[in-house]
């Protein structure tokens, strides 16, 4: 049931279909022309916000009102967040390898609705195949005069430089990113002030992810109102999910949101149920910050609004499926390990706590554990994110803190019983 | 101070001249300065340190910020993804076997530089898992198996250019999704094989 | 102006200014909320997360961090829910777990904000099972500071001083997450000038001053507030005291001066006080012609016999005095009055040759204050590199360009503001009034220059240069500067009280309370106030060592003034102090002058004796007293008074306090200054002087002689200067001469980079290590005054390279 948007030509032309010969003949940077052609600036910010596309990089902002808060003063800058690395989540990676000029496109028009002339894509430092991939299209792209100067037989100018990152995940959050991007340390920023008005540099500057930039060509195209008319309110279009863990299918689907659960993880041709006829125990819905689901709630809608509902997200569009065989502590504690590996260090409850739960988790692991420990794990977490409600309260600057307590909460809420027989009876497996 | 050779100062003035502060270029001159050196050196940070007009101790800060910049890789950096999805499939099997098989533990590197090994969070390559990268080529869907004759064949042939599509063709298994056409372009070195940092043997 | 607006904590309405931060405001409305990171003078970054507070919003109560919250009209924020107190508990939780618990052993143990924090409200017990973080134990990361990376915090402050104060990154968080650690680069010290307010801001025992390590413990200090006497800045500092010795300064937030912040010599420099050296009883020179001890009834005798013999032969002309720019305020009125009342001359000099005109300093119209800067939109320095003479002036004029002052910079090389400049000359010393001319004209590429200076309002820092300039050019560049709308003009030169000394009329064109020497009516109320006034031109110090090289001066009383080594042309005044009838000293060490003197007086020094000073805008502030001194050293005032006394004169130094008051009634800038007032309330700030009678400024700069080479001889922080030389710790910090070439004239002459060559001056030559400079001004060489080698003040120099 893949709905061709951002997939579409990919899966038509295996061969080619990051080409730009390829991309231009199958109606490629027609889109870029009519926008430059034919629509001022405000017109295609207008289709934007018609469309209700929802960002793609995990908060879910609506993608038109951002580039409305877009502060006038210029130089301003776009930049293109790619440096997903949120764990379970590799569709980024695919729309770089197979569909680059696809983004590359949408970020011109992007540039071109926001009045800018300098466009960045920051790409993980790991992702040195799709790096080469974007790259080597936005070479093609230029020598054809889909970049530089006077675009596509136009008055607009536009520069776009791909950027590598060097290996670290809170880059990905967008005020790290800028500092990175900057040359600095990839520390988040207190905000206020948000990137729109004092970002890159100090400038105006709008950071959407791939996927969002990517849905653009096809808006501009079909007009923001048939983009509207894809999914169920408050989640339009479609949507990119990867699918890992314990399923017989795991890799990456374009769906239109509103399905359920259910048809996600079982459905023929997306997960395809579980590998090896093994029961589901749970999974993760929206990247490793998302706390999990588990079985009774595999009818729910897969929407934005319902994930919330239930006290999770869609995130950055990963789920990540454990079945039974899965140890949830042990599984917990990978996760947990990456936030305080990934932590930038600033905030004294991230550093300090994220790596304290790991070590309370290492030692429960290694048969050391204390019945006092699910506590402590648990008030741990609640001074980093008072209340552990959902959304998260936050002691710190940036959302990775508290993202490492959803792994803890949800091991306390779903399997506690099991949990407690860990330390009980201690060991690994035990 | 040391002045690089003029073919790397030549691309080095380029990057930094790419972007609207020098500053943004230390990242990529890292690489540059990691490339030359086979590693991230002390004059390597001094040269970045001038070319961006910082101190070398600002540089080294953002540099030892990021998990790339290694002071003293191997020849080849063999980076295993334990993260959720590998994990759940088997990546700490995989990071064994690889350690067991070039006398590597995880993080270290051994006498002559051959080979780094290190865990490393999340490729980006989850639906492939388990994955792991050679100098950052990802290869998904190894076994432990398959892991340990990768690392062989680097011993015994030590070849001069890392290319994901054939490591993924003989070593893989089932990977992320479909990768489409293969391409020639492949690292060097333990840096990621990206044009502009000059790291790539051939482009597609 | 800033809105007001009104918000409400803890259920109080309080008021502020839009834009505030929320942890400032509500400290001052009596709430403190505890912090770690947060400084008020840096950049806040919200890392501790220690002064989170809950604020209420459209979505209910947000935690948030007060020290980067803006207040806003109508906000409403609650200190000390039960919220609040979980997190703050929870950060300091989280912040212990990793604490060593060294705090015996810690110089920071007593004085200690997380000690303090823990204490009041921390958990009783540790959850924290695991193994604590490790790091190897401190580690120098300069010459005077330790780093102790296990009890760092991590909340960025000495980070963002090196940075954003003191413009000297070269200490940086490393790694990242749990990892995070502050270092240096290998091989590349914290060698600020600067590191040690980086001490002074961590709130734990991670960087520790080497001189202070275990010296004390905090709770048996005793201390007092006083004005640091190294530079004419006027820091405001601490002095603390552990067994009647001080062991410590600290910066003192005094918003007018220093902000806190002091440079290093400043902080270190005060282990003279307690030297071995110090003279602690007066020396008489005996038949044999070596200084002996003696009582003070003897050297009172000797040197007051002397004197009446050198008045009664040649007159009361015939004798001069140096000094009263290290003395306070009192000492120095006592001295000039001594000279000009009871001796009856009117040779008298605080300065060395080495300032500018007395009434210039003093009595510039349209006087900038230090604090005019911070709001300046354009600044002009031409004058000393202020890095290396006055450093907490130029950690100001970085802070006024941060907040958008643009600055030029006229100077022979490079310069400490360089980098910060928007616009940066360079001209050959001796070549200043043709670089004046060009900018006074702003044609050509002098345009942008001249446009950045009418982007105000202007302040102009204007002094020498270096030791070679003349002073005169300085003072046609502050009339430059005034023609800009608005402009205001900062007069500057460096030794320590010299302004005061200046104040108290110890010149002989001025008259205490910045009044023309000249001026009729001014002389007349003196003269009945004091009983007698000297007449006359009167010799400045240049004309002071003149006189007695040509024995028309015969006897020189010096006040903690050391000629032979400060002047700019050492050996002239050594031949004048050898061939003087009669050299009486006052001063706290056997300096180089002082060996040549017949008798020498032990001083008490600085928070030995109570007093006030007045720093390079005017502003007088009080030093005070907190150790005895050693043996038989004496207040200067004393010594002087005595010595009146048996010359037949009194000079009522009943106390300092007694001349303060004295001061406060003869000198108009003085009027109404009252000790009581400074140490407390607003008159902490210390008093901005007004300008009785403003000095007009010459509008044409002087005409120099050239040459092909010329010398540009400036001063450094560290150099050979006693208080620092005898000061253990910074004692090491002066470097070795050198020779400053322009690589195009190394290249001419055949030198290069640790080529030895010769230096030949005005009076001497050197042999130096040539050391290329590009950033000279072609056709200048560099050498730094006071390290060791001198070659005269002249401009004109040759240099010769040695086989
Ligand atoms: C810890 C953290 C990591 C993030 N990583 C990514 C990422 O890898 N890619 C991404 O697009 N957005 C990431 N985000 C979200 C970005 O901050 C930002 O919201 C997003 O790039 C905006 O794009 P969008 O509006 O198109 O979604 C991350 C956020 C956080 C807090
Ligand atoms: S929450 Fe963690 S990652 Fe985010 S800014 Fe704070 S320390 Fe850095
Ligand atoms: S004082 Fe506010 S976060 Fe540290």
């Amino acid at each position: 049931m893949t709905a061709g948007i951002l997939f579409a030509r990919m899966e038509a032309h295996r061969a080619d279909s990051h080409t730009l010969e390829r991309y231009l003949a199958t109606g490629g940077y027609d889109a870029l022309r009519r926008a430059l052609a034919e629509m001022t600036p405000d017109q295609v910010t207008a289709e934007v916000k018609a469309s209700n596309l929802r960002g793609r990089g995990g908060a879910g902002f609506p993608c038109g009102v951002k580039w409305g808060f877009l502060a006038a003063a210029t130089p301003r800058y776009l930049v293109v967040n790619a440096d997903e690395s949120e764990p379970g989540t590799f569709k980024d990676r695919q729309l770089l390898e197979r569909d680059p000029h696809q983004l590359v496109e949408g970020a011109a028009i992007a540039a071109y609705a926001l009045g800018v002339h300098q466009a960045f894509v920051y790409v993980r430092g790991e992702y040195a195949r799709p790096a080469r991939r974007l790259q080597r299209a936005v070479e093609e792209a230029y020598a054809a005069g889909f970049l530089g100067r006077g675009i596509a037989g136009s008055g607009f100018d536009l520069d776009l430089t791909v950027h590598l990152g060097a290996g670290a995940y809170i880059c990905g959050e967008e005020t790290a990113l800028l500092n990175s991007l900057e040359g600095r340390r990839g520390e988040p920023r207190i905000r206020p002030p948000f990137p729109a008005v004092a970002g890159l540099y100090g400038r105006p500057t709008i950071v959407n992810n791939v996927e969002t930039i990517s849905n653009l060509p096809w808006i501009i195209t079909h007009g923001g109102t048939a983009y509207d008319a894809i999914g169920p309110e408050g989640s339009r279009g479609t949507r990119l999910f990867s699918l890992s863990g314990h399923v017989r299918r795991p890799g990456n689907y374009e769906v239109v949101m509103g399905l359920t659960w259910r048809d996600l993880i079982f459905g023929e041709h997306l997960g395809g149920g579980m590998r090896a006829g093994r029961g589901l125990k749970a999974w993760i819905p929206g990247g490793a910050s998302a706390p999990w689901l588990v079985p009774e709630h595999l009818d729910e809608p897969v929407t934005i609004d319902d994930a919330a509902r239930l006290g999770t997200m869609l995130g950055s569009g990963a789920v990540i499926v454990m079945d039974e065989t899965t140890d949830v502590v042990a599984a917990a504690l990978s996760i947990v390990r990456f936030f305080a590996h990934e932590s930038c260090g600033q905030c004294t409850p991230c550093r300090e706590g994220t790596t304290w739960m790991q070590r309370v988790l290492e030692r429960i692991l290694r048969g050391a554990g204390r019945p006092a420990d699910l506590d402590l794990l648990l008030d741990i977490s609640d001074n980093i994110s008072p209340g552990l409600r959902w959304p998260p309260a936050q002691t710190t600057i940036c959302p990775l803190g508290p993202s490492a307590t959803a792994p803890i909460v949800s091991i306390m809420r779903h399997f506690r019983p099991e949990v407690e027989a860990r330390v009980t009876r201690g060991g690994a497996g035990g | 101070m040391t002045a690089w050779p003029p073919e790397l100062e030549g691309r080095a003035q380029a990057l930094a001249g790419r972007y609207p502060e020098r500053r943004s270029a230390v990242g990529p001159l890292l690489y540059l300065a990691m490339k030359h050196d086979g590693g991230l050196t002390a004059a390597g940070v001094r040269r970045v340190a001038e070319l961006t007009g910082l101190t070398p101790a600002q540089v080294q800060g953002v540099a030892s910020f990021y998990t790339m910049y290694q002071e003293a890789p191997g020849r080849y950096l063999i980076s295993v993804c334990t993260s959720i999805s590998c994990h759940l499939l088997g990546g700490e099997a995989v990071l064994a076997a690889v350690e067991e098989e070039t006398g590597v533990a995880g993080g270290e590197t051994d006498g002559e530089r051959l080979f780094t090994v290190e865990h490393v969070e999340c490729l980006g390559a989850c639906g492939g898992a388990p994955a792991l990268q050679v100098n950052y080529e990802t290869v998904e869907g190894v076994t432990p198996e398959a892991a340990q004759r990768l690392c062989r064949r680097l011993r015994e042939q030590r070849p001069a250019v890392i290319r994901s599509d054939a490591l993924q063709e003989e070593f893989g298994g089932r990977p992320a999704f479909d990768w489409g056409p293969g391409e020639a372009a492949g690292a060097v070195a333990p840096v990621p094989a990206f044009e502009p940092y000059g790291t790539a043997e051939a482009g597609p | 102006m800033a809105e007001r607006v009104t918000l409400t904590i803890d259920g109080r309405p309080v008021e502020a200014e839009a834009g505030e931060l929320l942890i400032a405001v509500a400290q001052r409305s009596g709430n403190y909320i505890p912090r770690f990171c947060w400084h008020p003078r840096l950049d806040p970054v919200g890392m501790c997360r220690m002064c989170l507070v809950e604020i209420e919003g459209p979505r209910g109560r947000a935690l948030t961090t007060s020290c980067t919250t803006r207040v806003a009209e109508g906000m409403v924020v609650h200190t000390a829910s039960d919220v609040v107190e979980k997190a703050q508990e929870g950060v300091l939780e989280f912040l212990l777990i990793n604490h060593p618990l060294d705090c015996p052993v810690c110089d920071k143990g007593g004085e200690c904000p997380l000690q303090d924090q823990t204490m009041a409200c921390g958990p009783g017990e540790s959850r924290y099972v695991e193994e604590k973080r490790h790091f190897a134990k401190p580690i120098p990361i300069s010459d005077l500071v330790l780093l102790d990376r296990e009890r760092c915090i991590l909340c960025a402050r000495c980070t963002r001083f090196a940075d954003e104060v003191a413009g000297d990154p070269l200490i940086e968080f490393v790694s990242r997450g749990n990892d995070t650690q502050v270092l240096t680069f290998p091989g590349e010290p914290f060698a600020s000038y600067f590191s040690g307010n980086t001490v002074q801001v961590c709130p734990v025992g991670a960087l520790t001053a080497i001189p202070y390590r275990f010296r004390a413990r905090p709770w048996d200090l005793e201390a007092v507030e006083s004005t640091c006497p190294h530079c004419s800045v006027g820091c405001r500092i601490a002095v603390q005291a552990s067994a009647n010795e001080v062991v410590r300064f600290l910066g003192v937030d005094n918003a007018p001066t220093n902000q806190g912040w002091l440079c290093d010599k400043g902080r270190f420099g005060f282990e003279y006080l307690r030297s071995p050296e110090r003279l602690i009883a007066p020396l008489v020179r005996g038949k044999d012609g070596e200084l002996h001890a003696a009582t003070w009834g003897e050297a009172l005798d000797r040197a007051a016999t002397g004197l009446r013999r050198v008045i009664d032969g040649s007159g009361a002309d015939a004798v001069a005095g140096l000094g009263g720019a290290r003395s306070t305020n009192e000492e120095a009125y006592a001295f000039g009055k001594f000279l000009r009342a009871t001796v009856g001359t009117n040779h008298l000099d605080a300065r060395l040759d080495d300032a500018l005109g007395a009434r210039f300093l003093t009595a510039s119209p349209h006087r900038a204050a230090i604090d005019d800067l911070d709001g300046a939109g354009a600044i002009l320095l031409w004058g000393p590199d202020l890095k290396e003479e006055l450093p907490v002036l130029y950690l100001r004029v970085r802070g006024a360009v941060r907040r958008g002052a643009g600055l030029v910079v006229v100077h022979p090389r490079g310069n400490g503001l360089d980098p910060v400049a928007a616009h940066s000359l360079r001209y050959r010393p001796g070549e200043g009034a043709a670089m004046l001319r060009r900018l006074s004209e702003g044609e050509g590429d002098a345009a942008s220059v001249r446009a950045a200076l009418e982007r105000g309002p202007l302040v102009a820092i204007v002094g020498r240069t270096g030791l070679a300039e003349d002073p005169g050019l300085a003072e046609a560049v502050a009339a430059f500067a005034e023609g800009f709308a608005g402009a205001k003009v900062l007069p500057v030169t460096r030794r320590g009280n010299l302004y005061g000394g200046l104040d108290m009329g110890v010149a002989p064109d001025l008259l205490p309370g910045r009044v023309p020497a000249a001026d009729p009516a001014a002389r007349e109320a003196l003269e009945a106030r004091w009983g007698g006034l000297s007449g006359g031109e009167g010799e400045d110090a240049a004309g002071i060592i003149t006189g007695l090289g040509e024995g028309r001066i015969r006897a020189l009383v010096l006040l903690g003034c050391d000629p032979a080594a400060d002047f700019p042309d050492p050996a002239r005044a050594v031949a004048a102090l050898e061939g003087a009838e009669l050299v009486v000293a006052v001063d706290l060490f056997l300096t180089e002058s002082a060996r040549r003197a017949d008798v020498v007086f032990p001083a008490l020094g600085f928070a030995e004796v109570e007093g006030t000073v007045t720093n390079l805008e005017g502003r007088v502030q009080k030093v005070n007293r907190l150790v005895p001194g050693p043996g038989q050293a004496r207040p200067a005032h004393e010594i002087l008074e005595d010595l009146a006394t048996r010359l037949g004169h009194r000079i009522g130094a009943e106390s300092a306090e007694a001349l303060a008051a004295e001061v406060a009634e003869v000198a108009p800038a003085y009027a109404g200054v009252a000790w009581d007032t400074l140490d407390r309330g607003a008159g902490r700030e210390g008093r901005l002087l007004p300008v009785p009678v403003p000095y007009r400024l010459p509008l044409e700069a002087p005409q120099e002689e050239s040459g092909d080479l010329v010398l540009h001889l400036a001063r450094v922080l560290y150099d050979r200067g006693t208080m620092l030389q005898q000061g253990g710790s910074p004692a090491g910090l002066a470097g070795e001469p050198v020779l400053g070439l322009h690589p195009a004239d190394a290249a001419r002459l055949g030198a290069a980079e640790g080529s030895r060559v010769r230096l030949t001056g005005s009076a001497g030559s050197a042999e130096l290590t040539a050391a290329l400079d590009p950033s000279l001004a072609p056709g200048t060489v560099y050498l730094a005054a006071n390290l060791g080698a001198a070659v005269g003040p002249g401009l004109r120099v040759d240099v010769e390279v040695l086989p």
